[in-house]
């Protein structure tokens, strides 16, 4: 999957000993998610099955989960996301990256570990609550600034986003195969992180068909980013408001499209 | 030479761990020790990280990925991982290099910075490539990070 994938645990009553043997077998388990999947790899089984050499019947069983949600994700996306249209043939990286990430936070679950953040390259899966807070805040990052963050979200389910500042072959219009960037930025809140990663790429490709496709998905909240850097967000997305969240804040610009979940946007100079 | 880069440390805050994937990975290296033991950094660390919570940053290699160069940059407080992200990109892409000169929309919250921010993560598209796990890899190193 060439991508980076941080844990952060907090092992709770949960004895350290067994919370780092289910961090080493979360890991252990995304090599071998890893070896499954990697399309950078031409014996890959996903590889073969690209290239018609391999039958699904013969496939890991970890395909078939992954073709069964990539199908619920193109019918919730409205055709959006559609690994089959692909240059290349089937791609399922726009979800698969998401769904190794919730498989590595369904390994910690299993000692009891009482809250653990694991960030697969963006996509992110959560477990439990951080102590003393009702809430993970989960900083959404700038489409054009790499050093800056463009709100932050609270959050006790899954977040993914995509953007038109990432590069991949899944930001391709399935309608006619050119890579298509009409959304700066999209991220998506859910309960399963496969879902919200596949539905963030979708609603970047569906451009100005986003937020009306957003608003349709049941369970799901999604903020978007247009190219001209207006932003949409569902009812449900909540925005960490307080000063706290940042050090030498200033009020922000004022924003006549915001729907108002914001009241004062702090703004931060340069980063260290 | 590319090792294995699969490695977990310590946080005072509990157990943070950092795996970074790409082809030809061996299975995972658990190193890492109980909460209240900061990862010792390596000798050969040319910036080890504090253990007394000032973030520590490193940027890895340049590396060629599909459609350009990029180098990730990490950010370590004390042993704990802070942040991944890319510090430099160069696309041979026309688009790109179109939006970089561009000028750019404002957003409501512009320029908050991912540093200062109170967070648990960051969410943000990646670039989902080799480079970026290779790149990444070579930060850590810099930062005796294991």
């Amino acid at each position: 999957m060439g991508t980076v994938v941080s844990f952060h645990v907090e092992p709770g009553e949960c004895p350290a000993v067994d919370a780092r043997v289910a961090v080493a077998s979360a890991c252990a388990r995304l090599h071998e998610l890893d070896d499954i999947f990697s399309t950078w790899k031409p014996g890959s089984p996903i590889s073969r099955f690209r290239a018609g050499l391999l039958c699904l019947e013969d496939a890991p069983p970890e395909m078939s989960l992954v073709l069964e949600l990539c199908e619920e994700a193109r019918a919730l996306s409205q055709g959006w996301f559609d690994p089959w249209a692909m240059p290349g043939g089937f791609d399922p990286t726009g979800l698969v990256k998401g769904w190794a990430t919730e498989q590595a936070v369904a390994i910690l679950r299993l000692p009891r570990v009482e809250a653990a953040i694991v960030n697969g390259g963006g996509d992110i899966a959560v477990l439990g609550l951080p102590r003393d807070a009702h809430a993970w805040r989960i900083g959404v990052r700038h489409p054009w600034r790499p050093e800056a963050l463009a709100c932050v979200l609270e959050t006790d389910r899954a977040v993914a986003t995509s953007g038109c500042y990432e590069r991949g072959p899944h930001l391709i219009n399935p309608r006619d195969g050119r890579m298509l960037f009409r959304t700066a930025s999209a991220t998506v809140l859910g309960s399963s992180l496969p879902l919200c990663d596949a539905l963030a790429t979708a609603l970047v490709v569906a451009g100005d068909d986003g937020p009306e496709i957003a608003r349709s998905l049941k369970g799901y909240e999604a903020y978007i980013i247009g190219v001209d850097g207006k932003e949409d967000a569902t009812d449900g997305i909540v925005f960490a408001t307080e000063r706290a969240w940042t050090t030498g804040s200033r009020p922000g610009p004022v924003c006549d499209h915001w729907p108002g979940a914001r009241s004062q946007a702090p703004v931060v100079s340069r980063p260290q | 030479m590319r090792r294995a880069p699969a490695v977990v440390v310590a946080s005072a805050a509990g157990l943070a761990g950092i795996v970074a994937m790409h082809a030809g990975s061996a299975p995972s290296v658990l190193g890492g020790a109980g909460p209240a033991a900061p990862a010792s950094p390596s000798p050969t660390a040319t910036n080890p990280p504090s253990t007394t919570g000032a973030a520590t940053t490193a940027v890895g290699t340049s590396e060629q990925y599909g459609y350009g160069t990029l180098a990730v940059k990490v950010t370590v407080r004390g042993s704990r991982i802070t942040d991944v992200s890319v510090a430099r990109l160069q696309t041979a892409e026309q688009y790109s290099q179109s939006l970089a000169q561009q000028v750019i929309p404002l957003l409501r919250n512009e320029v908050l910075s991912a540093q200062s921010a109170h967070i648990n993560g960051i969410s943000g598209a990646t670039y989902t490539s080799e480079a970026y796990a290779y790149s990444a890899q070579s930060a850590l190193d810099l930062l005796g990070v294991k």
